[in-house]
């Protein structure tokens, strides 16, 4: 059976083999393989006609509705915080939406923060300190062996639900405002002529990105060096602010205030939503410690002694020698545990922050009782973010390749 | 590979063949099973309690007893099977459940979209709040702009918000699916209100730290009946658990009793004598024996019975029946039963 | 007169300096080397004192020890103190479900089972590990499913369970065998008798194994065990049950998904790729869902799959798709000198891969096998969700007991911490398992 070669690339076909027992035609590589495809082929798609025909059969004797006629139904329900806008009468399918976005926002300030106290775990791993390296380390032993569900809901009722009071509200700086129902900022609304500084901030990126581009050809060609890190900032905040200014700072603030049971106005998230931020980046953030710890420790230490001996400057190792390759084995597994933190954002339910499952997959379903089209709907989101992250990353896993040789 | 795919295959036919043999009404399912699938609720006090004995109890609990008993002379001989509401009715309609008895309120969509055949009620209940004595809110009416806990996947949940629309208030709710939780945010100060049908309310104040400083509002917001639930298209299935049901109130306006039952079988009374099937038979066209309310209410009791022992003014829930609505039609309430004839 | 020669004798060293030695020597050098390390010391040191004297305080100063219900509790010390009695009458819920009392005994001998079959994997003179191990995750299952479950057995039950008894004997006679002989429990029953030539030996063996099967056949079909069905299996036991055959099963599952995933079949390959993609880019908790509400519509009416079963059936795809990815970055880390060795050697597939690339990569695995061990006896926390009374759910269970109604953050307390010191100690093996393999790769 040498048809099945491990791997790829060394594909060892041998053109004549000898007749055997059973004849050459019968071991032939190629006949045995189309043999072998073709049953597997029938096994499963005869496997898959077997069980959706039995579905079918099942639904229709049973009255159950496959249908999506109910996604234009009334959903009649509140949802407790919501990223695009949404009321009772909506439809199913905004909530389905409003879910959504919920989702992703959790998993992109989830994945952000997580990285950040990754990346400082990882670090204090490595410390010389023995207090903080063994801290570090208990930090990720505790938390990385515990249920992520119970840790989300330690963290609602072990600290957001023992916040103050609306009325004893914890005032921070008179700007933002937190108790224990939830965390109140004052919401920007953009006047007439805003759309000026938004201009001015694309055009600055723009141009940051061209200077950087610029130095470092120049860094290539001549060997100065040109602080284009620092410079891009600068312009990033200074043009658009300048802009602002200049255009007369046509920016309202919508300030929070105490009325009645709570503060009114502002922009604000539940208590929910900050127990699942706060759970799910240190959580993800003990993997990412490892990964980044891993990282760091694989390159080889003659790295560091090579580049050393050339007279590197040692913060410079870190930025040119060392982190590149440390990249390059952490990227991946990064990746793949920003999947997860997406995944298993799923938990909110738990605590109940409405995100996709807690308000599709649990209320949704609980009051239309459509659970097999909203099972799907709810799979099929979860595949396509995975399945595209997983593009992204062979793309860049790809490049990173390439250029290795 | 492929030796599991086959291996699947060969499995999921063997299973076709013992299923197609098997494929039949529920009530034969129930006779060859030797067991009666009653989904109930996560446990709840007063309507599905669990004890730390691995025992089920409770109002609805008891319907199920009853049914069991209708059919197997025994009202042990009930399977429970007790799953969150996420799933129940897809459990129900999937076939894993033979019926539903779990505080489901019985409602038109439920009812007609669903594939589900509701059997009539056990349980008149109605939403409530429960606030702070603190916050001097004495009707619901004041609660514009409050942050309430609600129990998600409910009806309750769509009374609130159509109560707050229907008032022109505005609301921001704190949901979840777990009552433990919703308390704990609530006594936390996470919520200004606490909604739930109100036959939980009075339960879950008294296990509050200091109960006085909590009060029951007095709306009334919804209304909740509840009862068991069937899958439809199986009618005589359903009349099996409606008459039980039913044979549970008609003998408590009759007055019999568990304890005076046997007694009662040369009871003159021709009503009596129906409903015990000494006269008649009621049971036949159902499928069951004639004599079937003589072993539910052997078993298990009649409705007052199981109110009292269950949620009756004695027990920890503590619910008084008088004047309720689930008294009985001629003291009060409005719970009738249909005649047995 | 004889002089003596000159002899150097060197002065004995000055001792260290005092601030590098001792308790303050080791505080300067590993805690206030700098002032920003002072400074996170101080930091650490103020965090973890807070958090540790605040859980402290709730979990054992002000708690209560006794009463007989919560509003005893709540009346003695209100919310700061935790209520402990509710959650020690439940302990025995919260470990064995609601099985019944008076037959909790079969699941202890079960894991004492299960633990006296493990142990000869730690033994140094043990050889046959391998079979041990094999019979270990292939038959165990037989035996611990007549203890766990019980009832009347068929024919084909009894021979299968009788197979796991005479595996365990077997076990533990090599074992001693070879740990007295350095012989086989086979070969030493062949020594004993005699045996002339190697023919006889191995008759004589085989012979031995025969003698053993039939007489664990005869122990099984005079037990008698009293069927205990799924629906009362709960708690910790249920946890463990679920997360091991999970587990077992996703292993072989896992071998094959990635050898297909690797196949120069293109369809094979597509539908591993596809299955793999599938099971992995969703979270667990939708494929509990699906299959928990969908697979009895799958199957024809009146079948019934128990709910036991379904999430059974979910949790050990799901762990399939990702031990296969586990097991392909083993698969890869086999250098490709190997696989042509292997061919030029005129192996075959399955040859190759059994023999020659599997022992080499399930080496490599074996700390993220244990890493996704632990990450699926985490995940397991969710079968609470379609209404299995695993650990999480037996624990709202004691807040909804009557007379301890609200009691919630004790027992959630309680089972943070079993779910703790099961994957801490897990996870510890495996660290400890890496730095015993990596021994020879590190310079």
């Amino acid at each position: 059976m040498s048809q099945l070669t491990g791997s790829p690339s060394s594909v060892i076909r041998r053109p004549a083999t000898p007749p055997m027992r059973l004849g050459a035609f019968v071991n032939d590589a190629t006949v045995r393989s189309v043999f072998y495809q073709a049953v597997t082929f029938v096994c499963v798609v005869g496997l898959i006609w077997y069980l959706v025909s039995n579905t079918i059969t099942n639904m229709a004797q049973r009255g159950m509705s496959a249908g999506f006629d109910f996604l234009d139904v009334s959903a009649g329900f509140n949802i407790a915080f919501t990223l695009i806008p949404y009321r009772e009468g909506d439809s199913y399918f905004r909530v389905f939406q409003v879910g959504i976005a919920n989702t992703l926002l959790v998993a992109v300030i989830g994945a952000v923060f997580a990285s950040i106290l990754g990346l400082v775990m990882g670090l204090a791993r490595l410390s010389t300190n023995w207090l903080i390296r063994t801290l570090a380390r208990w930090y990720i032993e505790i938390l990385r062996n515990t249920p992520l569900l119970l840790q989300i809901i330690a963290w609602y009722f072990g600290v957001f639900n023992l916040l103050p009071l609306p009325r004893a509200s914890i005032d921070l700086g008179g700007v933002m405002y937190l108790n224990n129902r939830g965390a109140y900022f004052p919401a920007p609304v953009a006047q007439e002529g805003f759309a000026l500084t938004l201009l001015a901030l694309v055009a600055a990126v723009a141009g940051a990105v061209v200077l950087h581009i610029w130095a470092k050809r120049r860094l290539r060609d001549t060997g100065r060096a040109f602080p284009s890190g620092l410079a891009g900032a600068a312009l990033i905040l200074l043009l658009p602010l300048l802009v602002f200014l200049a255009s007369g700072a046509p920016l309202a603030w919508d300030w929070p205030a105490l009325r009645g049971f709570n503060f009114r106005g502002g922009f604000s998230v539940p208590p929910a939503f900050c127990a699942l931020i706060v759970a799910l980046s240190i959580y993800t953030s003990c993997f990412i410690a490892e990964i980044v710890r891993a990282g760091i420790q694989s390159v080889s230490h003659g790295q560091t002694e090579a580049a050393r001996a050339l007279g590197v400057k040692p913060s410079r190792t870190m930025r040119f020698i060392i982190l590149p390759q440390a990249m390059r084995v952490i990227i991946p597994p990064l990746i793949s545990q920003y999947l997860n933190l997406t995944k298993n954002s799923s938990l909110a339910i738990a605590i109940g922050f409405p995100d996709l499952v807690s308000v599709w997959m649990n209320t949704s379903l609980n009051q239309s009782g459509r659970a097999i089209p909203i099972v799907a709907m709810t799979m099929g989101f979860y595949c396509a973010v995975s399945l595209g992250v997983s593009f992204v990353l062979n793309l860049y896993n790809r490049r990173i390749l390439l250029r290795e040789r | 590979m492929r030796i599991g795919v086959s291996l699947l295959i060969a499995a999921t036919t063997m299973l076709g063949v013992a299923g197609a043999a098997s494929a039949q009404q529920t009530l034969q399912q129930v006779r060859d099973r030797g067991s009666l699938n009653c989904q109930v609720g996560l446990p709840t006090p007063g309507f599905y309690a669990l004890a730390a004995n691995g025992t089920w109890s409770g109002m609805d609990v008891d319907v199920c007893r009853g049914v069991a008993a209708a059919i197997f002379n025994d009202p042990g001989k009930v399977q429970y099977q007790s799953v969150t509401s996420a799933v129940r009715f897809t459990s129900l309609a999937n076939g894993e459940s033979d019926m539903l008895s779990r505080t489901t309120t019985w409602t038109a969509v439920r009812d007609g979209q669903l594939g589900l055949e509701f059997a009539g009620v056990n349980f008149y209940d109605g939403q409530g709040f429960v606030v702070p004595r603190a916050s001097n809110i004495t009707s619901a009416r004041e609660l514009d702009g409050a942050t309430i806990c609600v129990l998600t996947g409910t009806t309750t949940e769509l009374n609130l918000a159509d109560y707050f629309r229907a008032n022109n208030m505005r609301f921001t709710a704190v949901t979840n699916e777990n009552v433990n939780v919703l308390v704990e945010t609530y006594l936390g100060g996470g919520c200004d209100a606490y909604t739930n049908d109100k036959s939980g309310l009075a339960a879950r104040r008294s296990a509050f730290p200091t109960p006085n400083d909590h009060m029951i509002l007095p709306e009334t917001i919804s209304k909740e009946p509840l009862g068991p639930v069937v899958r439809h298209g199986d009618n005589n299935w359903g009349d099996i658990v409606r008459w039980v049901l039913m044979g549970m109130i008609e003998a408590e306006e009759m007055g019999v009793t568990s304890a005076n039952v046997t007694q009662m079988l040369q009871s003159p009374n021709p009503g009596i004598k129906r409903l015990l099937g000494v006269e008649g038979n009621v049971g036949q066209g159902m499928g069951l024996p004639n004599d079937f309310m003589v072993r539910v209410l052997r078993h298990v009791g009649n409705y007052g019975e199981i109110y009292e022992r269950n949620v009756g003014a004695n027990t920890p829930i503590g619910i008084p029946r008088e004047r309720s609505l689930n008294a009985l039609w001629n003291n009060g309430g409005i719970l009738y039963a249909m005649p047995f004839r | 007169m004889s002089d003596a020669p000159l002899v150097f004798t060197p002065r004995p060293a000055d001792p260290p300096p005092p601030s590098t030695i001792g308790v303050v020597g080791w505080m300067r050098a590993n805690l206030f080397s700098s002032l920003p390390n002072a400074i996170l010391t101080f930091l650490g040191g103020y965090i973890f004192y807070v958090v540790v004297t605040t859980i402290i305080d709730w979990a054992l100063v002000k708690a209560v020890w006794e009463a007989e219900n919560r509003r005893q509790c709540l009346d003695l010390v209100g919310r700061s103190g935790a209520c402990w009695p509710g959650v020690v009458e439940w302990i025995p819920n919260l470990i064995y479900g609601l099985y019944p009392k008076d037959q909790v005994w079969r699941i202890n001998i079960g894991f004492l089972i299960l633990l006296a079959w493990a142990v000869p994997l730690w033994l140094p003179r043990v050889k046959s590990k391998v079979a041990i191990g094999l019979s270990l995750v292939l038959l165990y299952p037989l035996l611990a499913s007549y203890f766990f479950h019980g009832g009347a057995q068929g024919v084909v039950w009894t021979a299968l369970i009788a197979l796991g008894g005479a595996a365990f004997l077997w076990v533990w006679l090599t074992t001693l065998a070879e740990m007295r002989f350095g012989l086989g429990f086979g070969a030493l029953v062949a020594r004993l008798a005699g045996a002339a030539d190697d023919e006889r030996a191995r008759r004589i063996g085989w012979g031995a194994l025969a003698a053993l099967y039939v007489l664990a056949l005869l122990v099984v079909s005079q037990l008698r065990f009293v069927e205990v069905p799924t629906r009362v299996w709960g708690g910790l036991f249920l946890t463990l049950v679920i997360s091991g055959i999970g587990i077992a099963f996703s292993l072989p599952a896992g071998v094959l998904l990635a050898l297909g995933r690797r196949s120069q079949m293109p369809l094979i390959r597509v539908f591993c790729v596809t299955f793999i993609e599938l099971f992995r880019s969703v979270p667990l908790i939708t494929i509990l869902f699906m299959f928990n509400t969908m697979l009895p519509l799958f199957l024809p009416a009146g079948v019934e799959v128990n709910r036991l079963l379904r999430a059974i059936v979910a949790v050990c795809l799901f762990a399939s798709a990702y031990m296969a990815e586990i097991v392909r970055g083993g698969l890869q880390a086999i250098p490709k000198g190997q696989y042509e060795a292997a061919a030029a050697m005129g192996l075959g597939f399955w040859q190759s891969t059994s023999l020659i690339i599997l022992p080499q990569a399930l080496r490599i695995m074996i700390p993220s096998i244990v890493g996704n061990f632990i990450g699926l006896f985490k995940d397991t926390t969710l079968v609470s969700i379609i209404g299995l009374f695993d650990l999480l759910s037996m624990s709202r269970a004691v807040g909804e007991d009557t007379r301890w109604l609200g009691l919630f953050i004790e027992p959630f307390f309680f089972i943070t911490m079993i779910y703790f010191v099961f994957c801490f100690l897990m996870s510890q093996y495996s660290l400890n398992l890496e730095r015993r393999l990596g021994e020879g790769q590190r310079r």
